[in-house]
């Protein structure tokens, strides 16, 4: 597993040299300010429901434009050779490069740590609801990374990659304006697939068996998915 | 062509790799839909409101057998300033309900633009939640789901899960039942919202559907007539008289008793055992209970250890602490008189003693064994039947409790200790007959409000929205920096 | 050290790869000779256990690629055709990487780098970022990060395309340094490479292999001797042909003061006849060289399609 960490330190120092990782952050961190205030004025409750539950939205936009480039660049400035000639197995290196851009969201979430400060200030903010809404999205950025990851392995263009990341969890989302869409029964057979309904109990401190397992599949499937894309592409 | 040994081989090895993808993909389906027919749920939250409480699942789960359960939630009234925080904490409440209870459909209504189906339920004001089972139906209104707290910029407070409680125990008993409190000797009042009073414990009942009412003897009474306990009392409550009874009223009291109306009876120290709880062998130790063994946060006072009684029982599992401030001895006469049977509820420790004001170290008083008399475990609350042989009961037998404090029942305290509330309704529940209701019952939380000023408002907005920018240039100009360098 | 049986490689119905098959010996430089599209790249990509062959054997120390491809990695250095450079990265940076990911430890790791900057002469360019170096300082990082493992088998793919002549000096010269200690295996498409570098090559055309052998045994086996060069101008090249010793003629464009190159079959001692013949006939002669086949013409011919 060094491999993995050799990869995730070499990923990271790469992100910390361009300015996309810097673009998306100032993005993710002004739609957090603006659902933060948003939420605020709106309930004028001390907690973070609001933006917890929409900054997981934006992330299904901002984290695949995070990864698009990670395998796909790799593929294009011809390093993915070098990767794959180093007695390297194809799953540590999908598993650094879906730590690194775990890692990054981390800190970008980190940041948004403050806005639970100002709530203390003037409140009193229950914690253990923040808590478990922070894993909530924790575990949104951690499926998302994964996606995001097995779309950048399906071409060698970023924009392409990044496009067809938000196309795979699009439906996902989608999936709670189902029953205005489709006929009920089919409906509530997919309702369980649905992005929405999985956050809900993180933003009120539930920790739910299914809400978990659902992310763990997600997240684990894509890995699989994209460890076997990087195999695969021997034999073709 | 001929498929070669390498061809075979890189046939085996490459479907071998989509073979094991497969698998593991459709593993880890198979393992979520097992989490999603299994699933447990944790509420990780300070207040404990997420998921249902245990007594409101109680309640479902008594429910359920019967026709179904048709709650029809109608939408906040647009516009107003609590109006999107209402609804969220409604629909939370009744997702969770969804999730709980099988038979229970939930559906969320507009009031503006579903006006037909207001019409049809006979519904014509925002928020009204509409509780239906069979031909019974529970309607209620905004004032029941949520309360402010002092005054109209008062902190918001969701009531919507006991009142929903009070619905789901309504569908179960039509018939609501009284419980009348004494007063006029210096009791806490049923509707008062003072520290000491009993406005809490009064809400508390309504989520069994039981309405607490004062009961003034010497006043409530026709005049002309003897002073009685009304004809549709199904218990009393005497809380910390702190005047002498008058003689009369102790005997509408025992009439009470020998008619089998239960009586649950609070004292504070120093207070007097009506007479006809001495004539059972009931009395009240003089001084409170200090326990050497304290445990943190409640240092200084005693925790009460649970014995095996059905009201005790949920207290005991979850290990709930019941907080009783000051708790004077309850001891029951040795041996039992005829007729009369105690069960301890709740005790000290072994290490515990009467206080009576002697020696202190640092303000925390230690055990003097000439004034304090010996060290042993104390009863704190007791649980009485009467029967006829004891000859305060004509026929059949009478529940009493017997609590040696009555601040953990007032305003203040109800709330603070997490077993309290679970102890007073599982106490009514079984003064009452009704041990299929007995189940954890814990307090409301109060929504947390921010406290802020228009002018601090303003800085928040500003700040929030230049945060995002001003940290990424931050940190895009500190990687810079560190580039440079080179 | 390597060897190649009867390799095939193939996308869909289009062969890219027909029963490649050579060995190379311990310590053996050898260059893979042939035209772009022939198949250099998809071999060694093969070698490295990038690519999976359709079929045939490939073995690097022993080990076959496709049972134990990590071994072979470990045993092969490979600089593909466009360095694997990550432009973001510093020299110290990508080389330390390339370390890790070989499983050195953190001590092991700053070493190797610091020896195999040394080896290709970037000492001193640790901390320049791999984006702002020049093509061949590119190249060199490419050689160093293919290197760094001390792999017995060096593999590289057209290791001077694309670099300016004093560039092209410099890496050859790299190569050639290297050459004591590891077995080289590198393609080209540029005679002069092979020429310079390799007492062996490999012809690959069309995916097949044409030739292989020592340059001067290939020359031997295409080269069916010299020839003669001749510049004339008033005489017919026919006459020529009828000199003995010349099995034929074939003439040129004539300029446009009348003098037409030649091109004649025939051995070196025949040239004093041809002077004289052309005396004879009446004629000038302005230039009459012996000529030998260069490499290139042996590699046309062994490449053009039969």
């Amino acid at each position: 597993m060094s491999a993995a960490w050799a990869v995730w330190r070499k990923e990271l120092a790469i992100y910390a040299a361009t300015p996309l990782a810097y673009v998306l952050a100032a993005v993710t961190l002004s739609l957090a300010g603006l659902f933060f205030w948003l939420g605020v004025a709106l309930t004028g409750e001390a907690s973070l429901r609001v933006m917890l539950s929409d900054l997981a939205v934006a992330q299904l936009f901002i984290v695949p434009m995070l990864t698009m480039r990670s395998v796909a660049e790799e593929r294009r400035q011809g390093t993915l050779e070098l990767l794959l000639t180093c007695p390297v197995s194809p799953g540590a290196i999908v598993v650094g490069k879906w730590l690194a851009a775990l890692t990054l969201c981390g800190i970008v979430l980190a940041a948004t740590g403050v806005f639970p400060v100002v709530l203390a200030m003037y409140g009193d903010p229950d914690w253990g609801v923040i808590a478990t809404s922070y894993l909530g999205l924790g575990c949104v950025s951690a499926a998302f990374c994964a996606a995001g990851l097995f779309a950048s392995t399906l071409t060698d263009d970023h924009v392409a990659a990044g496009l067809l990341g938000i196309v795979m969890l699009l439906p996902l989302w989608l999936l709670a304006g189902a029953e205005r869409v489709l006929p009920r029964a089919w409906a509530e057979r997919l309702a369980p697939l649905g992005l929405v309904g999985h956050l809900q109990s993180f933003g009120h401190g539930i920790l739910d068996t299914a809400d978990l397992a659902y992310f763990a599949a997600l997240g684990c499937g894509f890995l699989v998915l994209a460890t076997h894309r990087l195999e695969g592409r021997r034999w073709r | 062509m001929a498929v070669n040994p390498t061809g075979r081989r890189r046939l085996l090895a490459g479907a071998d790799a989509t073979l094991r993808s497969v698998l593991v993909v459709a593993s880890l389906v198979f393992a979520a839909g097992l989490a999603t027919r299994f699933r447990a749920r944790v509420d990780l939250g300070f207040d404990q409101t997420s998921v249902l409480q245990p007594d409101t699942h109680h309640k479902l789960a008594q429910l359920a057998g019967g026709p179904p359960v048709r709650i029809t939630a109608f939408t906040s009234q647009p516009g107003r300033p609590d109006a999107a925080l209402k609804d969220q904490r409604l629909r939370d409440l009744l997702d969770e309900v969804e999730l709980a209870a099988d038979d229970v459909e939930v559906r969320w209504v507009d009031y503006d633009r579903e006006r037909l189906t207001a019409e049809q339920l006979g519904v014509t004001a925002y928020g009204v939640v509409v509780v239906q089972r069979g031909e019974q139906r529970v309607d209620l209104h905004d004032r029941a789901l949520f309360q402010r707290e002092g005054g109209p910029e008062g902190a918001l407070r969701f009531t919507g899960e006991p009142a929903l409680a009070r619905a789901l125990a309504q569908l179960l008993t039509d018939r609501r039942r009284m419980v009348y409190t004494l007063v006029g000797h210096g009791e806490p009042a049923a509707d008062s919202p003072a520290p000491d009073g009993l406005a809490e414990l009064a809400r508390l009942l309504s989520t069994d559907h039981i309405e607490l009412r004062s009961l003034d003897l010497a006043r409530d009474r026709t005049p002309g007539e003897a002073p009685q306990i009304p004809a549709d009392a199904d218990a009393v409550l005497v809380i910390a008289p702190t005047a002498t009874i008058p003689s009369t009223e102790d005997d509408v009291l025992a009439a009470a008793v020998a008619r089998g109306v239960p009586f649950l009876v609070a004292l504070d120290t120093g207070t007097g055992v009506p007479s006809w709880l001495q004539r059972a062998g009931i009395r009240l130790g003089d001084g409170w209970i200090m326990d050497a063994v304290r445990v943190f946060p409640y240092v200084d006072r005693p925790i009460p250890r649970t014995r095996t009684h059905p009201i005790t029982a949920d207290l005991a599992r979850q290990a709930l602490v019941t907080v009783l401030p000051r708790v004077a001895p309850v001891m029951a006469a040795v041996p039992a008189q005829d007729g009369v049977m105690t069960s301890t509820l709740l005790s000290s420790g072994d290490e515990a003693w009467t206080e009576r004001g002697g020696a202190a170290v640092d303000g925390v008083p230690v055990h003097d064994p000439e004034l304090d008399g010996p060290i042993g475990p104390l009863a704190m609350a007791l649980a009485v039947e009467l029967g006829p042989a004891s000859g305060l009961v004509t026929r059949g037998d009478t529940r009493v409790v017997v609590l040696g404090d009555a601040d953990g029942l007032r305003n203040a305290t109800l709330a603070e200790g997490p077993g309290n509330p679970t102890f007073v309704m599982n106490a009514m529940r079984w003064l009452l007959r009704d041990e299929a209701a007995l189940s954890v019952v814990r307090p409301p939380a109060a929504a947390r409000r921010l406290a802020l000023t228009r002018a601090q408002l303003d800085t928040l907005r500003a700040g929030a929205l230049a945060y995002g920018p001003l940290v990424a240039l931050l940190a895009a100009w500190v990687a810079r920096l560190g580039r440079r360098e080179r | 050290m390597v060897e190649v049986r009867a390799l095939c490689k193939s996308w869909g119905p289009r062969p890219a790869l027909r029963d490649v098959g050579f060995a190379i010996g311990s310590g053996e430089i050898v260059g893979i000779l042939g035209p772009n599209g022939a198949g250099k790249t998809t071999t060694m990509r093969i070698l490295t256990g990038y690519l999976a062959a359709t079929s045939g054997e490939v073995r690097v120390a022993g080990h076959d690629v496709l049972d134990d491809p990590d071994a072979v990695k470990r045993h092969v250095g490979y600089l593909p055709e466009t360095p694997p450079l990550y432009p973001e990265l510093t020299v110290g940076q990508s080389l330390r990487f390339v370390a890790e990911l070989r499983g050195y430890d953190r001590r092991a790791r700053v070493l190797a780098a610091g020896t195999a900057m040394e080896r290709v002469g970037l000492g001193g360019w640790e901390d320049r970022r791999v984006g702002t170096l020049s093509k061949g300082y590119r190249q060199r990082v490419g050689i160093a990060q293919a290197i760094l493992h001390a792999p017995p088998v060096l593999i590289l793919d057209e290791p001077t395309s694309g670099l300016d002549p004093a560039q092209v000096g410099e890496i050859r010269a790299l190569i050639r340094a290297l050459a004591g200690s590891h077995t080289v295996l590198l393609s080209t498409h540029v005679l002069a490479e092979v020429e310079a570098m390799c007492p062996r090559a490999v012809v690959l055309a069309a995916g097949r292999v044409r030739a292989d052998g020592p340059l001067d045994a290939l020359r031997a086996a295409t080269g069916d001797g010299g020839w003669v060069e001749a510049e004339v101008r008033g005489v017919a090249p026919r006459v020529l042909g009828e000199v003995p010793g010349v099995a034929w003629v074939e003439p040129g464009e004539a300029d446009a003061d009348g003098w037409i190159p030649l091109r004649m079959k025939a051995a070196d001692p025949a040239r004093p006849s041809i002077a004289a013949a052309v005396q004879v006939a009446g004629g000038q002669l302005r230039a009459l060289r012996w000529c030998l086949p260069s490499l290139q013409d042996t590699f046309l011919s062994l490449t053009r399609d039969p």
